[in-house]
């Protein structure tokens, strides 16, 4: 029933996501101040380490970048009150809500992911060897962790404790997407020859589209109280 | 839920399983020698011990070959009986059993009439030294003793006795999955009908499945310390289980941080059905590409037919059946006690 009209919904999506950067814009301390996160986390890590070989680069790197991600989503919901939420239900669509939101976190998430690797590289040399494969998993694990982040955000929101529960829902759940991307980092690092990364690039889709699927099937069952 | 063959047809089961999975015994096999290396032109003598084997009550001499590749094989100068373990062989190493000066493994194999032929692979290695000598011809084997026919499981030397924790390991998993896939499928129709009964049902399947899970990593945990050395090794599939406990407990609390049912039923089930579309690649597409200590990877079935003989599939079946009844008695038990409560609470009947 909500796919009535197609070219509605891409339409809403693109004025939500117009208004979630205006948002943004608006509140432009929420946005510095994880940008900042990222820089003082790699600071503190860097001061401990000092110097990193390519294994322990490529962990720093990805726990650096999940922490962010975790909290950078968190607030996708969080920052809005309850009323104002119903008040966006009642004007658009719920799915192109959740979409436009997954999608904006996403190009956040690369956006941090591009920041963290540049600073990375700045700090204590760049160790990767294919950079495209890098971005392309970077770009492809962005996704996969705004799509499960925003989804979690969405379900821990209607409890109490929603800082603890959005930990604890998320991580277990992001793991088959880390363990992937890991997989697939190693290989951009050459910490492991494996000429078969193609099928790790085809899960990690295929993990993201499975997500979408059932966050855009599930969503209109967990917005409405 | 009212009938009463699928309890009793559970107990038979999980009786037959306890009962034939530990009493069965293992095959006759060489489990170890009391060397490990030997050197080309000397005569090398070793004891032999056996596992569950009768080797006093052969009525024909035992023999024994040491064998290199596919068909270089060397007998035994003599096979000693000691007693229904122990034999004491001997073998003169010939001068040349290789092209070029290096270290030959070797396996060997003992055939007793009483407990037909077993081999133990990579039994020793024999350092070739330089030689000019020819090469040494091949002993002939003309014939081997049957295996032994009564009903035993087979005997893998780094499993052993514990090759029986197959039965309780493996089928736990295995109704954990199920359970968790009808805790799914309750979640769904929870969503579609709004009836609270399937959203207790959800949410009991997945509390024995966690239980199950929680057994399955002890069970797995303790076997590992025998086989692989240590309780945790860092294995894909140890990883992956662990993580997919830790899905399920995050479920818990979040339903109890939920004081209204509606919206505990509700929102439970939401995340409940999206735990489980990343339970799929966590449990049945990551572990089979990364390397792993567990039957199963680099596109293989997780069993396949090396790993179970016909003995064990009569025990291993009846044992999933078994298991996975047992989880559903205790899930419908729960589930009977969860409505109760809820009966009683929602009409202030009774408070304490």
């Amino acid at each position: 029933m909500y796919f009535c009209t197609n070219m509605n919904l891409v339409n809403e999506i693109i004025e939500l996501l117009k208004k979630e950067l205006l948002l943004e814009w608006r509140q432009r301390s929420a946005i510095s101040g994880i940008f900042l996160y990222v820089f003082s986390t790699i600071f503190v890590i860097f001061s401990t380490f000092i110097t990193v070989q390519g294994k322990t680069w490529n962990a720093l790197f990805w726990i650096v970048i999940l922490f962010a991600s975790v909290n950078a989503v968190a607030k996708s919901f969080l920052q809005e009150n309850n009323a104002r939420q119903l008040y966006y239900y009642t004007l658009a669509n719920p799915i192109a809500i959740i979409l436009s939101k997954m999608i904006y976190n996403t190009i956040l998430l690369f956006i941090i992911g591009l920041m963290a690797f540049g600073t990375f590289g700045l700090l204590v040399g760049n160790p990767v060897k294919d950079v495209g494969l890098f971005l392309t998993t970077l770009l492809l694990s962005s996704a996969g962790l705004s799509i499960t982040f925003t989804f979690i955000s969405a379900i821990s929101i209607k409890a109490n404790n929603s800082a603890t529960l959005m930990v604890i829902l998320s991580f277990p759940v992001v793991l088959p997407i880390i363990m992937t991307l890991l997989k697939l980092s190693a290989n951009s690092l050459r910490l492991i020859q494996d000429t078969g990364y193609r099928d790790d690039l085809i899960i990690l889709i295929a993990i993201d589209a499975i997500l979408i699927s059932v966050a855009v099937i599930l969503f209109p069952f967990l917005w409405k109280d | 839920m009212r009938s009463l063959w699928w309890k009793i047809l559970c107990m038979i089961l999980m009786v037959y399983a306890i009962v034939a999975g530990m009493l069965f015994p293992l095959s006759p096999a060489t489990h170890y020698i009391d060397v490990s290396s030997g050197e080309t032109g000397k005569a090398l003598t070793f004891n032999v011990f056996g596992y569950n084997t009768n080797y006093s009550q052969s009525k024909k001499p035992i023999r024994a070959w040491l064998k290199k590749g596919k068909d270089f094989y060397l007998c035994a100068s003599d096979v000693k009986v000691v007693s229904d373990r122990q034999l004491t062989t001997t073998f003169q190493i010939p001068e040349k059993i290789a092209d070029n000066p290096q270290s030959v493994n070797l396996m060997l194999i003992v055939d007793s009439e009483a407990d037909g032929h077993s081999v133990l692979p990579g039994a020793v290695t024999i350092k070739q030294t330089a030689s000019n000598a020819s090469m040494a011809s091949s002993c002939q084997v003309d014939y081997l003793e049957e295996e032994n026919q009564g009903i035993t499981f087979p005997f893998r030397n780094i499993l052993e006795e514990t090759i029986r924790s197959l039965y309780y390991h493996v089928p736990l998993w295995f109704a954990m999955m199920i359970f968790l896939l009808t805790s799914m499928i309750y979640s769904i129709m929870y969503l579609v009908k709004m009836n609270i009964r399937y959203s207790i049902i959800a949410s009991e399947f997945a509390r024995v499945g966690v239980l199950f899970g929680i057994l399955g990593l002890v069970t797995g945990m303790m076997w590992a310390k025998h086989t692989w050395g240590a309780y945790w090794n860092w294995d894909i599939r140890q990883n992956t289980a662990a993580i997919q406990v830790l899905i399920y407990l995050a479920y818990f609390i979040l339903r109890d941080s939920f004081d209204d049912m509606e919206k505990k039923a509700r929102i439970g089930a939401v995340y409940n059905i999206f735990a489980f579309a990343t339970v799929i690649p966590l449990m049945f597409v990551i572990p089979r590409l990364s390397s792993s200590l567990h039957p199963g990877t680099g596109g293989n079935p997780a069993l396949g037919s090396n790993d179970l003989d016909n003995t064990m599939r009569m025990v291993f079946y009846p044992a999933i059946i078994g298991f996975t009844l047992l989880g559903v008695w205790i899930t419908s038990l729960f589930t009977r006690l969860q409505l109760v409560k809820m009966k009683y609470l929602d009409t202030d009947e009774f408070e304490d």
